[in-house]
């Protein structure tokens, strides 16, 4: 199909191997990829128009660390920028929304987070309702499990269904250069582990990732310069839910991943590869589910971010990997999500398409 | 010689909130002794909000008596509780819809042992006493199995507030532990220091030397490690300065007005930021001042408070700087330096 000047692409991704520690600070995580997805796309930093960043200063505990994040980027001549305290896969929306304008012609998201600092039982209590979760050291742990559970008595799913999705993402994230937690686990030996939140078991969990990942899109026939095969983004929505979790109707289904999915367009043609951002082994379930999927596209070919899950970083490198399946290995159509909040309350669903 | 350093900090900060008329209305009945819902969009919202979160409208004062009494509709075990938890022992978190209510709260129930969960189990809400209520949703301490599983009594009934309000405001704590650990360019300022020595990094593309490392040019955008280092010298020049009159906040140790100043060092292009003047009172400090280094005596000295939040800190290595008695330094020689 021919592409018109108010069409997007993504042109370009690199991303840190996630670790579970890293030395660096954000700054310095993000650096060295950021110049390697400028450098990937033939370019210098001053040709990028527009630079906007998703991260989250209480991951490191430093007050204003996405200021010094800016450093990264090289901003002087001062650049025009912005950020988003979310995923940096939001960050890749507000870079599509601006070039969309018309005015710009470049754009570079990124997202980075050292999530090693902290930990994730506690720091995440802080983004919840304040009057009546936080004080309840309500854990992104338990709200998972709640909904776990919950999927558990509808019927729709079981134990063993949560350990093959572990299972098949860890055995395909092998072949991930990029991952951190992978390898060859037999069902039943990952269904002996203990609970860490009933019916949770540690493998549910994410990893603790430190990590950083970036894009950049091009607009119009620009993006040739850049690419040789542009992912053109044809539908990208986001959608959100009440904040608490009990105010939801149903908290085994993911309304809002359906209707982003409907606005993106996903129902149109065939989706080859879908890159899915569940944190927690069974929310893969639920947005397979939300997204209709056929039994013909192939899930998480990098492991999905039960095998990495840098946060402020996962959703975008969900994004990108599904990019990459288009610029790199001929794939058709592919489809990436990303969620925040509490139980999966807001979810981005993004189609990408290549022109062969 | 260091080649690891982990510092761990705690971020502490209270909040009071404000609890709005719907929020205190409900803390204030919860303080007598009764849970309430409100009646909107023809459900009852329990606890209740001030906005219904299907269509945003406000939820009005419609306000209907719930519980005591309610029903497990999911839950899951907390085996280790952390310091957030106000329970320390094992406990469950789970959806439990009050009599009355139409929509579930979370809250925690106290149980021997995770077996006895199960979805539908009916419990019922222990409460502080009046005089300990705060406020907040943890006066509700927990919910334990209903001795007698029957609906509550006057669930569901109107509940009229009173004209005054009891509680109208939460008081809440941030309560987190970090443990940073100090990057490469970190650790090779911690050990200049410890040896008496400034150290800068020189960027490769622009030439501009920053004191001290920091693992990056931020305006060419290039990588700089142990190859870019060089020595500098420990006099230079005040940049600027400010005069900070102290409140006695905690940990705060001066009582007098102070200055801190920022010091170019010769050679070099980016000010060590906050440093503080010995010999000279806050009032005289000026544009210009030509300074050295007072450093603390070898085997006194320690980097325990430097770590990647404080770019040209001196930690417990430098006691802080001293005039030299040169002239004054023109502004040409230090204007378009960095921070």
């Amino acid at each position: 199909m021919a592409r018109s000047e108010n069409d997007i692409a993504i042109v370009g991704f690199a991303q840190m191997k996630p670790e579970r520690r890293s030395q660096h600070t954000e700054t310095e995580m993000l650096l060295p990829v950021v110049n390697d997805v400028i450098a990937q796309c033939g370019i210098t930093k001053s040709d990028v128009d527009f630079t906007v960043s998703g991260s989250c200063d209480y991951l490191s505990g430093q007050a204003f660390s996405f200021v010094q994040n800016v450093d990264a980027y090289g901003a002087w001549p001062p650049i025009r920028e912005s950020h988003v305290e979310m995923d940096g896969a939001w960050a890749l929306y507000e870079a599509y929304v601006e070039l969309l304008q018309g005015h710009l012609d470049i754009a570079l998201a990124a997202g980075v987070g050292k999530n090693s600092n902290s930990d994730p039982s506690t720091l995440y209590t802080i983004e919840f309702d304040p009057y009546y979760l936080t004080p309840l050291g309500a854990d992104p742990w338990s709200l998972a499990a709640l909904q776990a559970r919950a999927l558990l008595d509808s019927g729709k799913a079981s134990e063993r269904d949560f350990a093959e999705v572990v299972a098949a993402n860890r055995a395909r994230g092998k072949s991930n250069p990029n991952a951190q937690v992978t390898g060859d686990y037999s069902v039943d030996d990952l269904l002996s582990a203990e609970y860490v939140r009933n019916p949770l078991r540690k493998h549910d969990l994410p990893p603790v990732s430190d990590g950083c990942a970036a894009v950049i899109l091009a607009r119009g026939k620009r993006a040739y310069d850049l690419c040789e095969n542009p992912a053109w983004i044809t539908g990208i929505d986001h959608r959100i839910e009440a904040h608490l979790p009990t105010m939801r109707r149903d908290i085994t289904v993911s309304e809002s991943t359906k209707l982003a999915a409907k606005g993106a367009g996903v129902d149109k043609d065939p989706i080859d590869v879908a890159e899915i951002y569940a944190p927690f082994s069974f929310q893969e379930l639920i947005i397979r589910d939300a997204l209709g999927l056929s039994d013909k596209t192939e899930i998480n070919p990098s492991g999905g971010s039960l095998v990495a899950n840098p946060v402020m970083v996962s959703g975008l490198t969900r994004v990108g990997e599904a990019a990459k399946q288009i610029m790199n290995n001929g794939k058709k159509r592919t489809l990436a999500h990303a969620t925040s909040g509490p139980c999966l309350q807001q979810n981005i669903v993004c189609v990408l398409e290549g022109d062969k | 010689m260091t080649d690891t350093h982990e510092s761990v900090f705690n971020l502490t900060f209270p909040f009071s909130r404000t609890l709005g008329s719907t929020l205190s209305t409900f803390f204030s009945a919860l303080a007598q002794g009764q849970i309430i819902g409100v009646r909107t969009g023809g459900r009852v919202i329990a606890p209740p909000l001030e906005y219904d979160p299907n269509t945003g409208a406000d939820s009005g004062t419609d306000y209907v008596k719930v519980g005591p009494k309610g029903t497990v509709s999911t839950w899951t075990w907390v085996p280790n509780p952390t310091h957030l938890h106000p329970l320390n022992t094992p406990f469950a978190f789970a959806f439990i819809t009050l009599d009355g209510a139409d929509t579930p709260m979370i809250h925690m129930v106290e149980v021997e042992s995770e077996s006895q969960l199960q979805s539908g189990l009916r419990v019922e809400a222990r409460l502080k006493a009046p005089g300990d209520c705060q406020g907040r949703i943890d006066d509700i301490i927990s919910f334990v199995p209903a001795t007698d599983p029957s609906p509550s009594a006057g669930a569901g009934e109107p509940y009229t507030p009173p004209a005054e309000l009891e509680i109208t405001e939460m008081d809440s704590y941030c309560d987190l532990n970090y443990v940073d650990n100090a990057s490469p360019s970190t650790i090779l300022w911690m050990n200049a220091l410890m040896q008496g020595k400034m150290i800068g990094q020189r960027c490769p593309s622009c030439t501009r030397v920053y004191v001290g490392p920091r693992g990056l040019c931020c305006v060419c955008a290039v990588e700089m490690d142990e190859s870019h280092l060089i020595d500098v010298t420990d006099s230079g020049v005040v940049t600027n300065f400010t005069v900070i009159t102290p409140v006695q906040y905690h940990g705060q140790t001066e009582t007098e007005p102070f200055a801190r100043c920022s010091i170019l060092l010769d050679g070099t292009d980016a000010v060590m930021a906050q440093q503080s003047i010995l010999d000279v009172p806050a009032s005289e400090v000026r544009v210009g001042m030509r300074v050295k280094c007072e450093w603390v005596p070898e085997g006194e000295r320690n980097v325990d408070d430097i770590d990647n939040r404080g770019r040209g800190s001196g930690g417990g290595c430098i006691r802080g700087w001293v005039t030299t008695g040169e002239p004054d330094e023109p502004a040409e020689n230090f204007i378009e330096r960095m921070m």
